[in-house]
């Protein structure tokens, strides 16, 4: 049943509210230089936990960017999404009174929605049961109000669906946006994602025992995740579009494959993220000699690791191109972390250059020889064809291929 | 923006968790006015609702459906989902084809998870002696219902977990849609699943946007939707010619819901090469939410003029919020089994939330 794509479908804006960078250039700029996000945790008190340590954004003013919305209406995650939506449109010096007239949605992926509203609300639960509730935190609670605040803030009449795929989520919406506007099912699209740091996603991540202090990817030292937060967005526009209208265009967006482990919720499955990636390669049209970059899923758990790169010899053999992980600054943004990725990605083809491991010191022998995990800070690089990885609980895994525009 | 009229999709099989108990058979029962919904919670729910008219699943034994191992830290919601996918499988065939299995995917509604897990992850902070079992931690993050229904399937397409409220179970059959028509899965369990926990439950009575003749439901309803190339001689249910979302926040005062609602609707109808007229039967979305049934009414009457024939399935069920679009579904499915109501061809299906978002597919009843 599958169809010929009718149209290319290029990314001409990127948003990024993140602990490294608001806006597209400084987020950039810190991946480049090998920056960290990782702080003391702020939002709540960790004291009660062996590992403090979170990816916050410190200094967010979603007043300062918003047009629209009102923030105090939204949730932190909310905030986050429209924000990053906004910025992309900028970034995409798209008229927005076109994108208000076309048939324009978005999707925005997440793992808990609005965890800190979720949890101000259960903590009331705890202790007086419902009595107490408001309509203020009930009413924004839910966690569709994501992709709702993208076209709310945008003032979008066409679809607004948060993908609940956790921490490859992002790049659901990304394919699914990608679908929409090569089809002609949209004219334009926002895909990405956003999730807050909060305390039960600490706890709950703590109590499956990967909570680290510090992400290593590919390091030795591994020993599990940091939590973060943030938003992302892309704007996606056909291909002839942003040409007549004279935009830039980051990248190409060549296809993307998704699959699941159907194993177990939680332990990646080497076989299924293989056979991902080979349907990312079919559906994007490229061939595995092609990829010049992997932009890693690369939580910095031991098991998710290792299937990572046993998944990428089985597919490259010894010809593994070069594997960075963004997290190792980041920390996990969840449902943002495959869209973060997917924006490094399109300025790694436009500038030209390989995002960093930074936090690696000793690659793992047990990962075996002859891969550059890219440790420290960035490398020049001609990139032409990258694909994004993210895979989540559930073994709901999706991956994306970028090629560069020439 | 593309008007072609795209191939439908064939829907092979359905299975329901409901008030009305588990499977098509009941639900229809149910509709027919021969049996009365449930509305006795489980034991340990029943003092912690709020005072509020409530539709309540029976207790349905998960293990009488998947067996006993492995789970006892499952929750109630994955159990619904898991007893809703075992029925739609039985009706669709195909259960013992393992390469079919391995190119089926989920696409599943809903919009926040399950409720009840994460507040128990959240208590586990406030009331330590309680004691937590770690491994429950999954059910608290939003896709463990789909991904447990792969995990018990070995479903190895692509797996969505599609929050949009109201009309969750319309996005993600508009998902499963896009996802057969590009090969990401040859087929695909649809729906919704809604799950009325008291804290849930407490959150619809404060939100303030309730009538005062609220009733409240959940279940699960699951469609398997397949490329109507591969479906041989098994039975076709329907045909989905199409689903369609939007998105009319009701404070951008330049589209109404209502009128959003009747852009959509009218959109869905061209991709779909019809017309008003065609339309024989409307399964109506709008339960116990302010205006929520007169925006419906109007947006419906914009698009189609007359209406034709109504069905609204909470009326029996309740509000199943993130599953509705599901429920609905499967209540013109109920209603056209066993070649009643013959006259009737295509069905529309209809979803509206209090932010703006509407939803709407549409069914068609095979030739015989």
């Amino acid at each position: 049943m599958s169809e010929p794509n009718s149209r290319r479908v290029v990314v001409t804006g990127l948003g990024v509210v993140s602990s490294i960078g608001i806006g597209v250039e400084p987020f950039t700029e810190s991946i480049k230089a090998g920056r960290s996000g990782i702080s003391p945790i702020s939002s709540f008190d960790a004291s009660g936990y062996a590992k403090r340590n979170a990816g916050e954004v410190k200094d967010f003013d979603p007043g300062a960017i918003l047009e629209r919305l009102d923030p105090e209406a939204w949730g932190r995650s909310g905030q986050f999404a429209a924000s990053a939506a906004r910025l992309a449109v900028r970034d995409a010096h798209i008229d927005p009174d076109l994108l208000r007239a076309s048939n324009a949605g978005s999707a925005m992926g997440t793992a808990s929605g609005e965890p800190r509203v979720m949890y101000g609300i259960a903590e009331q639960w705890s202790r007086s049961g419902g009595e107490e509730f408001g309509p203020g935190p009930v009413g924004t609670a839910p966690a569709n109000r994501l992709a709702g605040a993208v076209n709310s803030e945008l003032g979008l009449t066409g679809e607004a669906v948060t993908f609940g795929t956790a921490c490859s989520a992002s790049n659901y919406t990304l394919g699914y946006g990608y679908d929409l506007v090569r089809t002609g099912e949209a004219d334009f699209f926002l895909a990405g994602g956003a999730d807050s740091v909060s305390r039960y996603t600490h706890l709950g991540f703590s109590l499956i025992g990967i909570i680290s202090e510090i992400l290593r990817p590919f390091d030795s030292n591994r020993s599990g995740i940091v939590t973060a937060e943030g938003g992302v967005c892309i704007f996606l526009e056909p291909l002839e579009h942003a040409v007549a209208r004279g935009a830039r265009i980051y990248a190409e967006v060549l296809g993307y494959g998704v699959n699941c482990d159907a194993k177990h919720m939680t332990q990646p499955d080497v076989a299924t993220i293989t056979s991902c990636m080979q349907s990312a390669h079919t559906a994007a049209g490229v061939k595995a000699q092609e990829i010049d970059y992997i932009c890693a899923h690369g939580t910095g758990t031991p098991a998710s690791d290792a299937a990572e790169v046993a998944a990428a010899r089985a597919v490259f053999g010894d010809d593994v191109p070069p594997i960075s992980s963004i997290k190792s600054m980041l920390g996990h943004t969840m449902g943002a972390a495959s869209g973060l990725g997917s924006v490094i990605c399109c300025k790694a083809l436009e500038e030209g250059f390989l995002p960093p491991t930074a936090t690696l010191d000793e690659s793992d022998p047990e990962l075996g020889p002859g891969i550059d995990f890219v440790p420290g800070v960035a490398k020049p690089a001609n990139l032409n064809i990258v694909e994004n990885h993210g895979f989540a609980f559930g073994g709901n895994n999706a991956i994306t291929i970028f090629g560069r525009v020439k | 923006m593309t008007t072609s009229v795209l191939d439908p999709v064939a829907i092979t099989g359905c299975g329901v968790v409901s008030p009305a108990g588990a499977g098509l058979a009941a639900l229809r029962a149910l509709l027919d006015g021969e049996t009365k919904p449930n509305e006795t919670p489980p034991a340990e729910d029943a003092e912690v609702l709020p005072p509020l008219a409530v539709r309540i699943v029976p207790d349905i034994r998960l293990a009488d459906y998947v067996g006993r191992k492995g789970t006892r830290r499952l929750d109630r919601m994955i159990g619904f989902g898991l007893i809703a996918t075992r029925l739609a499988l039985d009706t669709a065939g195909g259960a013992d084809d393992d390469a079919l299995r391995a190119r089926t995917g989920v696409a599943l509604g809903t919009t926040t998870g399950s409720v009840r897990s994460v507040y128990e992850l959240a208590d586990s902070i406030f009331n330590p002696e309680v004691g937590y079992v770690p491994s429950r931690f999954p059910n608290s993050v939003m896709n463990s219902c789909a991904g447990q229904i792969a995990v018990w399937n070995a479903f190895q397409g692509v797996n969505s977990t599609l929050a949009n409220g109201h009309a969750s179970s319309v996005s993600a059959l508009r998902y499963a849609r896009n996802a057969i028509r590009f090969g990401h899965a040859s087929r695909v369990f649809v729906g919704g699943v809604e799950e009325l926990s008291p804290q849930v439950a407490w959150g619809w009575h404060k939100s303030g946007t309730l009538t005062q003749d609220a009733v409240l439901g959940e279940g699960c309803a699951m469609l398997v939707a397949e490329d109507p190339a591969q479906v041989g001689d098994r039975q076709v249910l329907a045909e989905l010619l199409g689903a369609e979302v939007g998105y009319f926040d009701p404070r951008n005062r330049r589209v109404t819901p209502a009128r959003g609602l009747a852009q959509t609707v009218t959109r869905l109808l061209e991709r779909s090469g019809l017309t008003a007229g065609d339309v024989d039967l409307v399964s109506l979305g709008a339960a116990g939410q302010h205006g929520a049934r007169t925006v419906e009414e109007y947006g419906l009457r914009l698009a189609l003029g007359e209406l034709p024939t109504s069905l609204r399935v909470s009326d029996a069920l309740g509000d199943c919020y993130s599953a509705s679009g599901a429920m609905q579904a499967a209540a013109v499915l109920a209603r056209w089994s066993d070649g009643s109501h013959p006259a009737e061809r295509h069905a529309l299906v209809t979803s509206l939330g209090a932010d703006g978002s509407v939803g709407c597919f549409l069914l068609r009843r095979p030739t015989a």
